[in-house]
């Protein structure tokens, strides 16, 4: 069984003269939960689409479970499940009618039962139409619909966007619930990096189309830390250590945040240029995401000053 | 006796130090004995909804500091205090630890025999557990 179920090879898509997706070239190992985050408009939806096939790409390819996405077969497409932002699912059709549509597509593999669960634990009935159905309703079934053919890859586009705690919650008991069945593999985008930290064990952050990370969570977290130096007298104007992602001073400080310096390589550094003491910060993911893809300029929005 | 773990998502620990520092917590306290069952790794990732390497993670740190032991096909468990290994660098991570404590409370202006008095009352906390739970046996 191949382990990589899904690769793109400079995958790049271009809306007019607007760059969605930049040469992008990812590998998802099988068998993790990768959260796929980037800011509002930073080509994860496009991305999806291309690996879907469902766009097709100005340059460049993409794989999914060994087959090209631009010419993916029943038989592929049976093994993969696709979740799309906001759930939109056919309005004037009742949820059994909209099972049977969709198991139309996964004859081999439906799991009745589970379906049937899962809309009884949801306090729903089949005969309710989709139209009548709350967006956090609407957001179940897709998960029920997702779920039942038990896929062996399922990729959710923002699933938890504007639900409630507890729904969103369920979606990530789902995730979790698939993962443990063997060699399955789930790709899901979301802003909550909170969820992301909590189920996932890969994450891979796009930036304005650019893929700027694809690892092991864990390794996310420990890379990015932020140091503070205090000097004696100033600041040196030489910041020559490796890894320096964002650098603000101030008379006697300097607060670096930097990717990948071991503390070691900190320690050596603050030792040569003669600070007097530093710290290393642990940061949370969230500020973490945030600083990984802010730009370089150090701009904040509201500045404060000492008047 | 129920293993109470709770997850933090946003908070500045990756969530498998969370759950490594909770169990080692609980049995420090002797809430899991010596002898003890571990949850099976894909029992607690559902409980918890986290993912299962997440734990397995978390077990094998716990397995490298000692505190538990897996034996294949049967699960994991709380090894005995006895066979627990303790070396230099634990004890200087202890230290440091400690270093850290000590100065956060002086710099509070608490007096030394004050934090000593401290450290005490937290200790019994511990160790009077561990008693409730020899005595159960």
């Amino acid at each position: 069984m191949n382990n990589i179920v899904l690769k793109t090879k400079g995958l790049t898509k271009y809306y007019g003269g607007t760059l969605a997706v930049d040469h992008m070239d990812l590998e998802i190992p099988r068998g993790c939960i990768c959260g796929f985050v980037g800011r509002n408009g930073a080509g994860k939806t496009t991305a999806i689409k291309l690996m879907l096939g469902l766009l097709n790409p100005t340059a460049g390819s993409s794989r999914l479970l060994g087959c090209d996405s631009s010419a993916l077969t029943p038989a592929i497409r049976q093994r993969i499940g696709y979740v799309t932002e906001g759930h939109r699912l056919f309005r004037w059709m009742n949820i059994g009618g909209l099972e049977k549509f969709q198991r139309a597509f996964f004859p081999k593999q439906w799991d009745d039962r589970f379906f049937a669960d899962m809309i009884e634990y949801f306090e729903l009935s089949k005969k309710q139409k989709i139209k009548h159905l709350s967006n956090g309703q609407r957001a179940q079934v897709s998960l029920a619909l997702a779920l039942a053919p038990n896929p062996e890859l399922l990729i959710m586009d923002d699933p938890t966007l504007g639900l409630d705690a507890a729904i969103r919650r369920q979606f990530l008991e789902g995730m979790i619930e698939l993962i443990m069945r063997q060699g399955r593999t789930v790709l899901f985008s979301s802003h909550i990096l909170g969820d992301v930290e909590r189920v996932s064990d890969r994450i891979v952050v796009i930036d304005k189309g650019v893929l700027r990370a694809n690892c092991s969570l864990e390794q996310f977290q420990k890379a990015i830390k932020k140091v503070i130096l205090s000097f004696a007298d100033s600041v040196p104007d030489l910041v020559n250590i490796d890894g320096v992602l964002h650098c603000k001073r101030s008379e006697k400080q300097l607060e670096l945040t930097l990717v990948g310096t071991d503390d070691e390589k900190i320690s050596e550094w603050a030792k040569s240029a003669g600070a007097e003491n530093y710290n290393i910060i642990k940061m949370n993911l969230e500020d973490q995401f945030i600083e990984f893809t802010a730009p370089a300029n150090d701009r904040r929005l509201f500045q404060w000053e000492e008047r | 006796m129920p293993l109470w773990i709770q997850i933090l998502p946003g908070s500045d620990e990756p969530i498998y130090i969370q759950v490594t520092e909770q169990i080692s917590k609980a049995i420090a306290r002797g809430e899991l004995a010596s002898g003890d069952k571990l949850p099976a790794v894909r029992k607690l990732a559902s409980e918890l909804v986290i993912n299962p390497n997440t734990v397995a993670r978390a077990y094998s740190r716990l397995e490298q500091a000692g505190l538990v032991t897996t034996k294949t096909g049967s699960g994991t468990f709380v090894t005995d205090p006895k066979l627990r290994k303790t070396d230099a660098a634990d004890i200087n991570m202890l230290t440091e630890r400690m270093d850290t404590l000590i100065t956060r409370g002086l710099n509070l202006g608490i007096e030394a025999q004050d934090l000593i008095r401290l450290f005490e009352n937290r200790l019994t906390k511990f160790s009077d557990k561990l008693n409730e739970r020899k005595e159960e046996k």
